[in-house]
């Protein structure tokens, strides 16, 4: 023990450049991961556009409450949504887009299914297979309802557009932008339900994107006119048919002139 | 405070007075649209009279009516998605405030425009006739003046509103993704609908018409790919 008043110099601190940069880890569930107030009909369309989490979170706990509001949304929102397509060609497409997309758009969530169970569990997500099986539903509804938001923005172009290219690729663009949003969700859920980790729902996602993606060359032509409902026969990928289709219109002999074109585009 | 729906307003408006704003979504929501509705009608409109002046009377009444139907037409195709969008996004914005924001946006955009259309009201009357051989030239002054004048008044008034939204958002970062995603919704949708709604400046030689004759008959985007195309060789 020294009586010296002068404490002791303390050494210069070596600034760490990481802890600056890193943040306390946030673990446990999403605030939203908790039970809906409401769970009227319009309570339960709002809650997936806001707290979609309170959705998923409800159909753990009891499922048949909302589930058949699930399927209703998401049934009622793909068949408008296909409608709206369906008005590019008119005809038998009005009927037959619609009944593609719900198909289309169902047994891509179904062949999904069990990869999406098997891939959240690699990313170490606590949930049996029905809850698994309901975070796909309130996925499929949300993406649905959200094409609806959209189907005002595509009804304007399948009216104007004579481009099947144009209209096929802006259809895709908005499904992308849709697909997204719930598939955000997903990622949520999944990590509120202490899962997350490495990047397998990532590659699921990529998985699921693709499979919609060769549905729609599977169930050709949802936007372009046929005689045949479906066309079974021909296997084709669906990058392949593009490619195919994009080569159609340019050298279709229907096509707008030069001589037209440059008159619109000097039309202001 | 309690705003009315009268001349005080724009003022406040021009200022990004929050109080404004906030008083129209919390207290009294109707009296946002009798202001923004009429503003957007007499300022869009002036200005879009004085936008076809150059082609005569006729041109000037139907650009003076398109202009504001422009604006009504993006509102409402892209409103559902809109709310949509800004309640998925996290930013706390449900449908009518959606509607609201974006209102006092355009309403700005009309203001500002209306307070520019005596210049431009003069300018057209200093025009040559469309028939004239100065015609062509004069035709791309204007056109990119009118240009220049819509995108400083749209590039002011959106960053109004991008201050407000941050304001009202659970957190600033979630407003200004939910205003970019508005933005670039009513962009696309907008330059559509501006399309359809051809002409406005009236193209020296062709016919005055309120609409033409296939309005919907392609879209903005095909022409201006088509246009790449023929100028690439693509």
């Amino acid at each position: 023990m020294t009586n010296d008043p002068i404490p002791p110099e303390r050494p210069p601190q070596i600034p760490n450049p990481m802890a600056q940069h890193t943040r306390p880890v946030v673990t446990g569930p999403d605030p939203d991961f908790k039970a809906m107030e409401h769970k009227g009909f319009s309570n339960i369309l709002n809650s997936l556009l806001k707290k979609p989490l309170s959705v998923v979170y409800e159909l753990n706990q009891s499922p048949s409450r909302i589930l058949g509001v699930l399927c209703l949304v998401s049934l009622v929102c793909l068949g408008v949504f296909g409608f709206v397509l369906g008005l590019f060609s008119a005809g038998d497409q009005l009927w037959a887009a619609p009944v593609k997309v719900i198909g289309g758009v169902f047994f891509s969530g179904l062949i999904c299914l069990p990869s999406l169970y098997i891939f959240g569990a690699l990313g170490g997500m606590d949930a049996k297979f029905p809850s698994v099986a309901g975070l796909m539903l309130t996925f499929l509804a949300i993406t649905s309802l959200l094409l609806v938001g959209f189907a005002p923005v595509v009804w304007l172009f399948s009216t104007s557009s004579n481009s099947l290219v144009f209209f096929g690729f802006l259809s895709l663009a908005i499904w992308m932008v849709c697909l997204l949003f719930g598939l955000r969700v997903i990622s949520r859920a999944s990590r509120s339900m202490g899962g997350g980790h490495g990047g397998h729902l990532a590659i699921w996602a990529i998985i699921f994107a693709t499979v919609t993606l060769q549905m729609t060359t599977s169930l050709r032509p949802i936007i372009g006119k046929s005689d045949k409902f479906l066309n079974l026969e021909e296997k084709r990928f669906f990058l392949g048919y593009w490619f195919e289709v994009i080569e159609d219109e340019n050298t279709s002999p229907g096509r707008n002139t030069p001589d037209e074109e440059n008159d619109r585009g000097s039309d202001d | 405070m309690i705003h009315s729906p009268t001349l005080s307003s724009i003022p406040s408006l021009c200022r990004g007075d929050k109080t404004l704003l906030q008083g129209w979504l919390a207290d009294n929501p109707r009296q946002s649209l009798l202001f923004c509705i009429p503003a957007i009608i007499l300022g869009c409109g002036a200005y879009g009279f004085t936008m076809g002046l150059w082609q005569g009377w006729e041109m000037a009444s139907y650009v003076g009516i398109k202009l504001p139907l422009v604006i009504f037409a993006v509102l409402l195709v892209n409103g559902m998605i809109n709310g949509m969008l800004a309640m998925a996004l996290g930013s706390g914005i449900g449908f009518r405030e959606s509607v609201q924001f974006l209102l006092a946006g355009f309403g700005l955009m009309a203001i500002i425009l209306g307070s520019l259309s005596p210049i431009t009201f003069m300018m057209a009357l200093h025009a040559p006739s469309p028939d004239d051989p100065g015609a062509q030239q004069w035709h791309s002054v204007t056109l990119l003046t009118h240009t220049f004048m819509i995108a400083y008044a749209g590039i002011i008034s959106h960053r109004s509103l991008l201050g407000h939204v941050k304001t009202f958002a659970t957190t600033p970062a979630h407003g200004t993704r939910t205003f970019f995603a508005w933005l670039t919704g009513n962009l696309f949708v907008g330059a559509q609908i501006s399309w359809i709604m051809r002409p406005f400046f009236g193209s020296p030689g062709l016919k005055v018409q309120f609409l033409r004759d296939d309005p919907m008959n392609g879209s903005f985007y095909e022409t201006v790919l088509h246009a790449l195309g023929n100028l690439t060789g693509f």
